[in-house]
């Protein structure tokens, strides 16, 4: 790739101004330029970014509107300009300066090179430490280097394909129904995947039924469209839902969430599947009253589709490598849709950088919800305390700095917070500063589980008491706002080993 | 007429490896020890390591640990086993 004093190729329709430009090449389906790109857009708040994208009009113009770019994008046709570039990998990042020379040249995902770019273009740092991506990722080999794609520009040619799922036949004297619950099924009756059902399935998703979408641990089973469809059928999905379950599939498989781990823990540990945006309502997602139980098709066959998937491809069976000691009713289906139109504030995806038009669905590795009823408080100080003391309770209450929480927000109380002023970051701030284990708990306890860490703890003083802060940083608090709206019951869902040692939470558009 | 079901469980084809020959006796050998990084690991091994080394003359241990143990291990520790005659993986909490 160029590096720093080469020449770059001209650009058509880009004049280098006196301050430096970024150029950044990427592929619509690579999962590092995906996680670039809201950097990028924080950088291009006060600087220039160019995107060169190298896939086609259509996979260009949805990549730019799931992650709603900041930055003008534009097409590389015959790969001219990757060419010029001399590109090995996407991202490929190039800052130019003036003179049409490259300053500075990098490849792949990486902190603190965006940070050093930013300073280099004199903007502020755009990449904190401990935002829940990893500090650096590898990227995808340059599309024109897969020979098989030369002067194309769909992207899923280059995707992996699997083999053919196989066929069982059932003989006639056996029921299918029996069959399918024997040999398939979650401890429930499912829905015989007959290739009539499985092409109704398909007719949801426009992509090869053998496109392999992720290898799904810990057995690593190749989770092939017409496998997952297969999965869909006996969960009693719509063909629609394909449109979640592909997204979701490559959403669990992400390393950051680390099913292996999340599938294979003794901990109580269940992916909890958060739907928002526009596809709450197109596919009938329920976020209202009794939205962590059986109100909806939607939210009950999907959260069960994932969980088959994971049983049935990725091979955690839960009287085998799934080795829960307690499991979690999470197990049979874990989803819920945020109640964004009870939300004062923005959106939970669109914190992540997603507009709040673009649907997503987001992952995060939890134990059952913990109810916290608050019927009297008036202000959100008490209603927040309240759900403090059920946060210093996660994981185990002597254990801080471990894990993280997500804390559902009903709208009553979402409601009262809101009305006297404050925003979703005062609340978090307000968790987070009062939500501690007093220093005394861990008297007389040398051997309990949290009191041989004390010394990684941060001692503060949360009303005049000694305590241990329980949490790493207000970022280990996530706020959610579902439920009735009447009620004040939120709840607090505490998460397995959290950060890069355990499973992150992963939000990916639909 | 039979009903036909797509099949839905995982058909990857999985490559089975032959494990290796056991072992006559200890003596002389390099053993390692996989620390899995929870808590109790390092108490197990400990006394382990002694035993190896006292009681079956092992000739040398090579201590090594996972980063975390919620993840499997990282190819450098795979890497930095691949030489021992034997591994024992502790899993101690």
């Amino acid at each position: 790739m160029l590096d720093i004093g080469h020449p770059a190729p001209a650009i058509p329709g880009l004049d280098l101004g006196k301050d430096p430009t970024l150029v950044v090449f990427f592929e619509t389906d690579c999962p590092t330029c995906r996680l670039a790109v809201p950097y990028l857009n924080k950088l291009a708040v006060g600087a220039r970014v160019i995107g060169i994208s190298q896939d086609g009009d259509a996979a260009t113009e949805e990549f730019t509107k799931q992650l709603a770019t900041a930055f003008p994008v534009q097409r590389d046709p015959g790969f001219a300009l990757s060419r010029g570039f001399d590109l090995k990998f996407v991202p490929s990042l190039f800052l130019l300066g003036a003179d049409g020379r490259v300053l500075r040249s990098h490849f792949g995902f990486d902190k603190p090179v965006l940070n050093e770019i930013a300073a280099q273009m004199r903007c502020t740092p755009v990449a904190d430490e401990f935002d829940g991506a990893p500090r650096s990722k590898p990227g995808c080999m340059s599309r024109h280097l897969e020979p098989q794609v030369e002067g194309e520009f769909a992207p899923a040619i280059g995707a992996p394909r699997g083999a053919p799922a196989s066929v069982i036949e059932i003989p006639d004297g056996e029921d299918p129904l029996e069959y399918c619950f024997r040999t398939f099924g979650d401890g429930l009756p499912v829905i015989p995947p007959t290739a009539e059902r499985i092409a109704r399935m398909l007719s949801g998703a426009p992509v090869d039924r053998t496109e392999v979408i992720a290898r799904v641990p810990p057995c690593y089973g190749e989770a092939t469209v017409e496998k997952i469809a297969a999965n869909a059928v006996m969960a009693g999905c719509v063909p629609d839902m394909m449109r979640v379950l592909l997204p979701l599939v490559r959403a669990v498989c992400d390393e950051r969430f680390n099913v292996h781990g999340v599938q294979a823990t003794t901990h109580f540990a269940a992916p909890l599947v958060i739907i928002n945006g526009p596809i709450r309502n197109e596919l009938g997602f329920a976020y209202r009253q009794n939205v962590f139980s059986n109100v909806a098709r939607a939210n009950s066959t999907l959260g069960r589709a994932l969980q088959l998937i994971l049983l049935n491809i990725g091979g955690a069976r839960p009287d085998g490598i799934d080795m829960s000691a307690l499991g979690n009713p999470g197990k049979f289906s874990y989803c819920i849709a945020e109640h964004e139109e009870a939300n004062p504030w923005e959106p939970f995806h669109a914190e992540g950088g997603f507009a709040p038009e673009q649907s997503a669905v987001t992952l995060f590795a939890g134990e059952a919800p913990h109810g916290v009823s608050e019927h009297t408080a008036r202000t959100p100080q008490q209603v927040l305390k309240s759900i403090s003391y059920a946060l210093a309770t996660v994981w185990t209450y002597r254990l801080c700095l471990g894990s993280e929480a997500v804390v559902i927000l009903c709208p009553e109380h979402a409601r009262t917070i809101h009305r006297a002023g404050w925003s979703k970051q005062q609340a978090r701030e307000f968790l987070f500063e009062n939500t501690g284990v007093p220093v005394r708990a861990y008297e007389n306890a040398p051997d309990a589980e949290g009191t041989q860490l004390v010394s990684r703890y941060k001692e503060v003083l949360i009303d005049g008491e000694r305590c241990y802060q329980k949490f790493r940083a207000q970022e280990a608090i996530r706020i959610v706002v579902a439920g009735g709206t009447a009620g004040k019951f939120s709840a607090v869902i505490g998460s397995w080993a959290a950060g890069p040692r355990g499973s992150e939470m992963v939000t990916y558009p639909i | 007429m039979p009903t036909r079901l797509i099949n839905p469980m995982n058909e990857t084809p999985v490559r089975a490896a032959a494990p290796p020959a056991r072992l006559g006796s200890l003596k002389g050998k390099t053993v390692g020890l996989l620390d899995i990084s929870k808590t109790g690991g390092s108490v197990f091994l400990d006394r382990l390591e002694r035993l190896l080394l006292e009681r079956f003359q092992v000739a040398k241990v090579v201590r090594t640990m996972k980063p975390t143990f919620a993840k499997p291990a990282p190819p450098g520790i795979i890497e930095q086993l691949r030489a021992v005659d034997a591994v024992v993986e502790a899993l101690a909490d």
